[in-house]
């Protein structure tokens, strides 16, 4: 196997020995220009249908809330940037704060997740210990794990631990529920970089640790890459945990939670709404966009090995 | 520098029935020695060479280097380099980086690390590649990188695991020669794993022959090839393979078809069995005419190498059509499907085994070595 | 050349005289082989195992009483828990499929079909994307860029978003229906209606990693099986069929199990888009209803739903796995 192939990362997959399929088409060569057409019609059709919805709350965004709810829809009418300049200037709530707060927690939850998983998935992949497939079996129940229903019991840990109403809080609870997939991306990951690696690693003078540290994270990059991704979505995005467990002052929440309540105090404001949806999703875009190069590889790794 | 030794060690694979990977081996390596472990495959080279890497559990026995027990050692504690066969280079670190790590990891100063691997390179040749990823390299390039992290080192012993099995058979055959002399150059003691029984050996100081976890015989390669311990040997040292057949013992020697070797007195007298195990190498036999006495061969193929040529064929021995393989001029081959007369050079130039345990029974002849 | 310490060496090997120190060393030995394993790995077991475990012994506790909003402590009023032990009334109620427990069986058979629907569009759209997108061609990655783009919007906007286009008055969906002359539904009223609008949102926000998924595994199936394959003569079917998907057979069984784990779950979706309707009621929505609705919050119940749905998870789970590895020994 050629191990040094292993770095080809973009869309190789990590093992080093395998190729990536060519990809496929029905005849060697050239498409016909149907099937080209057809092939691109399909594309266009599906990416029009992902990226719809997005854009039209983006042109939304810019209309004031009465043009927003016409019956007849249109791209322009009346546009403009008021209702960010609103939001951003703290009329419908302290946006700039809850802005702070969520990306403080996302921030967390992804470096506290990925280090998690990466450990967790480092040691279920490469020592063969009692208990550890086990852990991976628990890792798949917690994935079943209604936590929606669970909040009472949660709260009352969190508070037992002096965790309730506070970050740190909401942060453990969102790595609980996105540290069991990471682990089973990384562990796939970390599966298919060679084993002669960690041993040359070992006989060079580290410890298991080290070339946990020093060889498996950077090789692994790819796959940390989309493990944040997802802990990062995971945390950013939701609303039942952090309106449970943040306190209510209105300076601690975070952006889904101060939306959501935006929502609902609100309803007829679609243009002011659209706008603070768009606020938030630009965070989200711009990390997806960093690592999408990393997603087909790195997920696939974790779904094969899973 | 430091000598290597296995006493009565053991690898022991759980299962059903637990695999003895290794099994009680007993080994000493000299200080600056060469020595080549080689087996069939699976016979546990790549196991023995482990443990003395400390990568592998030492389940029974123990191990030393230096003459310090290091059984429990873990690998960076050793003071041990190691090849691995598929070079395992770091792809995110560049040539130079690769050769540097586990100084780097000591902590020695910058300068140094520069100047060592600066002279590895120079003695490797790979001195335009220092600043390349290993995926930027050829095959053989990413050999000596290899090489080169484990000398740059200057470790106690080298380890190494068929370093030149992914590489093609010219270059194979011009590494094996750098190898060699790179190793008698540095002097290191130096384990060297292959199932190459031509590699073992043209490059061991001595060559160790493992079977299923089992050593059968450590000594040079001139006495392996000469008197090996047993049939095993006898038949995996030696290209083409020696001749070995279980024949009908006589009072007056054993039995191939029309010809009947005289066996020493004391072998004969001192074996009770009707059978004996009897191999010749092919350079021990020749074609004759017809007039001497001999074995009817029928041949089956004839390999050219210039020189010399090899008479594959078969006689028939008791009922039973057996293969031989015979050594002769290259001018003048038999050919195919032909019959010739073949019959020994000389008399002591046979190996003798018992049929049943395969081990050596002496000849007269004097060990040469 | 250097002497062996024979000696020392079998010194070492010799079993101590008591079977404590024999246990003793098994010990250490153990420790000694494994402790960086369990080092590695007890971050993760005190976090997840922390905040699984405890609430989930609490939960099931829960489910035995008739704990709520009214009778738990309070440490903010300085209040003491008054709640009873009810054995297993709770599971009785739910489980007789009484509506004022919200028709367990009725909500089940609902879930089961969402599940079903949900990701059986994902995996067909995913893989027809996949298959599209495993082709050489221009635009490659802006397409896969804009594929997987639902993917990376927050829940609630994307929630937002088909809130604003599936609106009866000015949606933009039913503008277009009726530009078109087809009836223009209420899709989020109370009819069955929204629970097509549900699952049109959530095969939606679900195709992307199905299809990243996928794709991946189409990577990972080696050209030279197709070349293969093409020599042999089989027709693109028979090459989809015979290569494509046992290929992609490791990949997909991890995403179909954890796709309808995460679907039966799927609590964002319904609640953001529909709130509390009964015609999108699956059993987590149900829970939190539950959980929230009024001045009632009944814990005891939205916690028996919460076991209820773990088991149903499980017992999926295990007949799932089961059967994937029947065929895998066939
Ligand atoms: N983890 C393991 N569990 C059980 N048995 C094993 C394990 N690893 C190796 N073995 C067995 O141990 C024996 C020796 O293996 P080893 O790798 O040392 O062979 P080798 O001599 O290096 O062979 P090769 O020339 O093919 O590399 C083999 O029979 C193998 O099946
Ligand atoms: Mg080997």
């Amino acid at each position: 196997m050629d191990v040094t192939s292993l770095q080809t990362s973009g869309r190789a997959g990590p093992s080093g020995g395998r190729r990536p399929a060519p990809p496929r088409s029905g005849h060697r060569g050239r498409r016909s220009p149907a099937a080209s057409f057809g092939l691109h019609a399909a594309l266009v059709v599906a990416s029009l249908i992902a990226v719809f919805p997005v854009f039209w709350v983006l042109v939304t965004s810019f209309k004031p809330d009465s043009r927003a709810i016409e019956a007849s829809p249109s791209l322009i009418n009346e546009s403009s940037l008021d209702n960010y300049a609103r939001i951003l200037a703290g009329e419908k709530g302290d946006f700039l704060a809850w802005f702070g707060n969520s990306l403080l927690i996302a921030g967390l939850t992804t470096v506290l997740a990925v280090m998690l998983a990466a450990s967790t998935g480092y040691a279920v992949s490469r020592f063969n210990f009692p208990g550890g497939r086990g852990l991976l079996f628990f890792f798949l129940v917690v994935q079943m794990f209604p936590f929606a229903v669970l909040i009472v019991p949660l709260y009352n840990l969190l508070l037992s631990l002096g965790l309730q109403g506070s970050a740190g809080g909401l942060v453990l609870v969102y790595c609980t529920t996105a540290v069991p997939f990471c682990t089973y991306m990384l562990k796939g990951y970390f599966d298919g970089i060679p084993r002669e690696i960690d041993e040359a690693g070992r006989m060079d003078g580290l410890s298991p640790f080290g070339v946990f540290w020093r060889l498996m994270l950077p090789l692994a990059r790819p796959g940390l890459a989309v493990t944040g991704f997802y802990a990062f979505i995971t945390a950013w995005g939701e609303v039942a945990f952090a309106s449970a467990f943040l306190s209510a002052a209105d300076q601690s929440k975070t952006l889904a939670v101060g939306l959501q309540v935006f929502v609902q105090q609100n309803r007829t404001e679609w243009g002011h709404l659209a706008a603070a949806s768009i606020l938030v999703a630009i965070p989200a875009a711009v990390v997806f966009y960093l690592v999408q190069r990393f997603l087909v590889s790195g997920l696939a790794a974790g779904s094969v090995k899973g | 520098m430091a000598g290597v030794s296995y006493v009565k060690a053991s690898r022991v694979y759980p299962g059903n029935p637990p695999v003895r990977a290794v099994d009680q081996l007993d080994l000493e390596v000299n200080d600056g020695e060469f020595l080549v472990l080689v087996g069939p495959s699976g016979s546990g080279k790549s196991t023995a060479l482990r443990m003395l890497a400390g990568l592998e559990d030492v389940d029974e026995g123990a191990i030393h280097i230096g003459g310090n027990d290091v059984t429990h050692t873990p690998p960076k504690g050793r003071d041990i380099a190691m090849v691995f066969q598929s070079y395992a280079l770091y792809p995110h670190m560049t040539v130079g980086e690769n050769m540097g790590f586990a100084l780097k990891l000591r902590r020695v100063p910058k300068e140094t690390i520069k100047a060592k691997v600066a002279e590895a390179a120079k003695m490797l040749d790979l001195t335009p590649y220092l600043d390349r990823k290993p995926k930027a390299l050829s095959g053989g390039q990413r050999q000596r990188v290899a090489m080169g992290r484990a000398i740059v080192r200057e470790p106690a012993v080298f380890l190494m695991d068929e370093p030149l099995s992914n590489l093609d058979a010219k270059l194979r055959v011009e590494t094996r020669a750098n190898i060699a002399a790179l190793q008698a150059r540095l002097g290191t003691t130096t384990i060297y794993v292959t199932h190459d029984q031509v590699e073992a050996q043209t490059m061991g100081h001595r060559v160790a022959v493992l079977k299923d976890g089992l050593l059968q015989q450590c000594d040079t390669p001139r006495n392996l090839y000469e008197r090996p311990a047993n049939s095993f040997v006898a038949g995996f040292i030696g290209s083409p393979a020696m001749n070995l057949k279980t024949v009908a013992l006589t009072s007056e020697g054993a039995v191939l078809d029309g010809l009947t070797v005289p066996l020493p007195r004391s072998v004969v007298a001192g074996h009770d069995a009707k059978t004996i195990t009897f191999g010749v190498r092919p350079e021990s036999l020749r074609l004759t005419g017809g007039d001497e006495v001999g074995m009817k061969l029928t041949v089956d193929l004839v390999e050219e190498l210039g020189a010399d040529a090899y008479v594959y064929g078969s006689v028939d021995i008791g009922g039973t059509a057996e293969r031989f393989i015979v050594r002769t001029d290259g001018r003048t081959p038999p050919s195919i499907g032909s019959t010739v007369n073949v019959t020994l050079r000389d008399d002591n130039e046979v190996h003798l085994f018992h049929p049943e345990s395969g081990a050596r029974l002496e000849t007269t002849k004097a060990p040469t070595a | 050349m250097v002497a062996t310490t024979t000696g020392a060496a079998a010194e070492h090997r010799r079993p101590g005289p008591r079977g404590g120190t024999e246990r003793r060393g098994r010990v250490r030995r153990f420790l000694d082989r494994y402790w960086y394993a369990y080092a590695l790995v007890l971050p993760v077991v005190v976090v997840v195992g922390g905040l699984v475990i405890l609430p989930l012994a609490q939960g099931v506790f829960f489910t035995f009483t008739n704990i709520n909003e009214g009778n738990i402590a309070n440490p903010v009023l300085g209040r003491e828990a008054d709640y009873d032990v009810v054995g297993l009334a709770n599971y009785l109620n739910v489980l007789s499929g009484d509506p004022a427990y919200g028709s367990f069986w009725g909500v089940l058979l609902r879930t089961l079909v969402w599940s079903g629907i949900c990701v059986a569009f994902h995996y067909g759209i995913g893989l027809g994307l996949a298959l599209l997108l495993n082709r050489p061609m221009r635009f490659r990655t802006l397409y896969r860029i804009l594929l997987i783009l639902p993917w990376a919007v927050p829940a609630f906007v994307s929630a937002f978003a088909w809130r604003y286009l599936f609106n009866a008055d000015y949606g933009l969906i039913n503008w277009l229906l009726g530009s078109v002359g087809l009836p223009t539904p209420v899709w989020l009223g109370q009819s069955p209606v929204a629970m097509v609008a549900v699952i049109i949102v959530n095969v939606w926000l679900g195709v992307p990693f199905m299809m990243v998924a996928l794709l991946g595994g189409l990577q990972s199936i080696p050209g030279d099986l197709y070349e293969a394959a093409e020599i042999d003569g089989a027709t693109p079917w028979q090459r989809f069929t015979q290569i494509t998907l046992p290929g992609l057979r490791p990949v997909s069984s991890t995403v179909i199990l954890l796709g309808v784990i995460w679907t039966f779950n799927m609590f964002p979706v319904i609640y953001l888009i529909t709130g509390q309707n009964p015609h999108t009621r699956i059993l987590i929505t149900y829970a939190f209803e539950r959980f929230f609705s009024g001045a009632t919050r009944d814990y005891a119940i939205a916690s028996t739903y919460g076991v209820l749905i773990l088991s149903v998870l499980l017992v999926f789970a295990g007949v799932y796995l089961r059967a994937l590895r029947s065929q895998e020994a066939d």
